[in-house]
């Protein structure tokens, strides 16, 4: 298993290396079940992500950040 | 001889009008007597501190008086606001040299987020860019957080205030992009995006900055320093959020159905020849089954007609027979046959549940050692046992 991705761009470019070994249909049995649960992991991950940004828009004023900031860091 | 800057330090007297005509490289003296500037007629109120005028004449030497010590000015005798053209012209003058220095590049070479989580924005609290923008995101669907920071976008004397807003926004943590956005209008009026100051600020950033003032016509300077400039608050929002979210949640649908097809695809094509396997036992144990039945009954019979003892002898002299028969048929003929053994030998071993074992499958088998071949059979037993190459372990079937 490789480890958590650190972008959803980098999910995405492991997913395809994935999807093209699995296409190749030269896995085989171990390793085809360790790519595809690899990929459900991967997947997961980026839904994640993508629900991270697709709940409600939050809207915030610049000053409001920077007070939150301060306070939590203060 | 012209000279272009911004009037600072302006002061009326009867006779004549002092300012000085000042620009990022220094500033010089200009004079003006009152007479030649009331025969210009100059709009109402222009000439004011902050304009931005193009002043002809020449230079004019004061020999000084009691009160006033000598000095070298410029003496105006032709006077006017700068124009679209001038600006032009030192817009152009001054993005060739930010270009030279390289400072166009800068943003570019930045690493964009496919997927921000957090957007900053700065434009005018009032207006139809923001709303614009917030139609852009709505349409990726995009719905993270916007953090705000509104600045006047009017004119020149703006581009301090949103310089401080960019680089509030750029050293929050948190922010992913910064987009700078107004609406259109002309050269003047987005001339705070024309800013040195501003431009240079903007070039050094380490968060990408996506530009969108003005219509696509307008070319600002902040549009070349930008990693991405774009024609408008609509395009900033796509260029701001690369991935169309709605389009991303369908393709990872597609991609995990394919990951399962895949899993499952492999497994059903291996499940034909697993069964063969899990088969093979149950066949040579029959044939064996078969085979010493015959020889049970064949034993019987030959004892119960008493022609036991005969037939042991039979037997002892068709061995000696076959022996001499072999030995006279041992050359070319056994050679072959031990060939021909050899490699059924080894084609027999390549087909042996063990050495398929040993790859990694497991042979399923009953609590009596029975091969279960079918997922009904399995579910049926309830409990079975796992064969592998090391040894078996027992299992329980259980419905997901």
């Amino acid at each position: 298993m490789s480890e958590k991705p650190d972008s959803y761009e980098s999910a995405v470019e492991r997913l395809e290396q994935i999807i093209d070994r699995l296409d190749s249909g030269q896995a085989g049995l171990r390793e085809t079940l360790d790519l595809c649960r690899e990929g459900r992991d991967l997947v997961t991950y980026c839904t994640a992500e993508l629900d991270a940004v697709g709940e409600s828009l939050r809207e915030l004023k610049l000053d409001e950040l920077a007070a939150k900031l301060d306070s939590s860091t203060g | 001889m012209q000279l272009i800057g911004e009037i600072t330090g302006l002061r009326h007297t009867a006779k004549q009008t002092y300012f000085e005509l000042r620009d990022r490289e220094g500033a010089v003296p200009c004079t003006i007597w009152a007479n030649d500037l009331s025969r210009l007629k100059l709009p109402e109120g222009a000439l004011r501190d902050g304009a931005e005028f193009v002043a002809g004449g020449g230079p004019d030497y004061f020999i000084g008086s009691a009160t006033s010590s000598p000095g070298f000015s410029f003496r105006v005798t032709q006077l006017r606001l700068a124009g679209e053209g001038d600006l032009l012209a030192r817009l152009e003058a001054l993005r060739k040299q930010l270009r030279a220095e390289g400072l166009f590049e800068l943003q570019k070479q930045l690493g964009r987020a496919l997927l921000p989580r957090t957007i900053g924005v700065v434009t005018a609290e009032s207006g139809a860019a923001r709303r614009d923008l917030l139609a852009g995101l709505e349409r990726r669907g995009w719905r993270g957080t916007l953090v705000w920071a509104f600045a006047p976008v009017q004119d020149r004397h703006a581009a301090p205030a949103i310089a401080a807003a960019i680089q509030g926004l750029a050293a929050q943590p948190s922010v992913d992009a910064i987009v700078v956005t107004r609406g259109g209008g002309s050269l003047a009026d987005l001339w705070a995006f024309c800013d040195e100051t501003l431009c240079r600020t903007v070039a050094m950033l380490r968060v990408p900055v996506i530009s969108a003032v003005g219509h696509e016509r307008d070319s600002t300077l902040i549009d070349d320093v930008a990693a991405v400039a774009c024609s408008t608050p609509t395009h900033a929002a796509e260029a701001a959020v690369p991935l169309d979210c709605e389009a991303a949640r369908g393709d990872l649908r597609r991609v995990l159905a394919g990951l399962r097809r895949a899993a499952e695809g492999t497994v059903r094509a291996r499940t034909p020849h697993l069964v063969h396997l899990a088969g093979g036992p149950a066949r040579a144990l029959a044939r064996q089954r078969s085979a010493l039945n015959q020889k049970t009954r064949e034993i019987r019979a030959a004892s119960e007609r008493g022609l036991a003892v005969r037939l042991d002898f039979q037997w002892r002299v068709a061995g000696v027979v076959l022996a001499r028969a072999g030995r006279r048929a041992v050359g070319a003929e056994a050679e072959r046959r031990r060939v021909a053994l050899h490699r059924a030998a080894v084609a027999l071993r390549a087909h042996e549940p063990e050495r398929t074992l040993e790859r990694g499958y497991a042979l399923v088998e009953d609590t009596a050692g029975e091969p279960v071949s079918a997922a009904a059979a399995a579910r049926a037993a309830g409990r079975v046992k796992l064969r592998f190459a090391d040894g078996s372990v027992g299992a329980r079937i259980e419905e997901e």
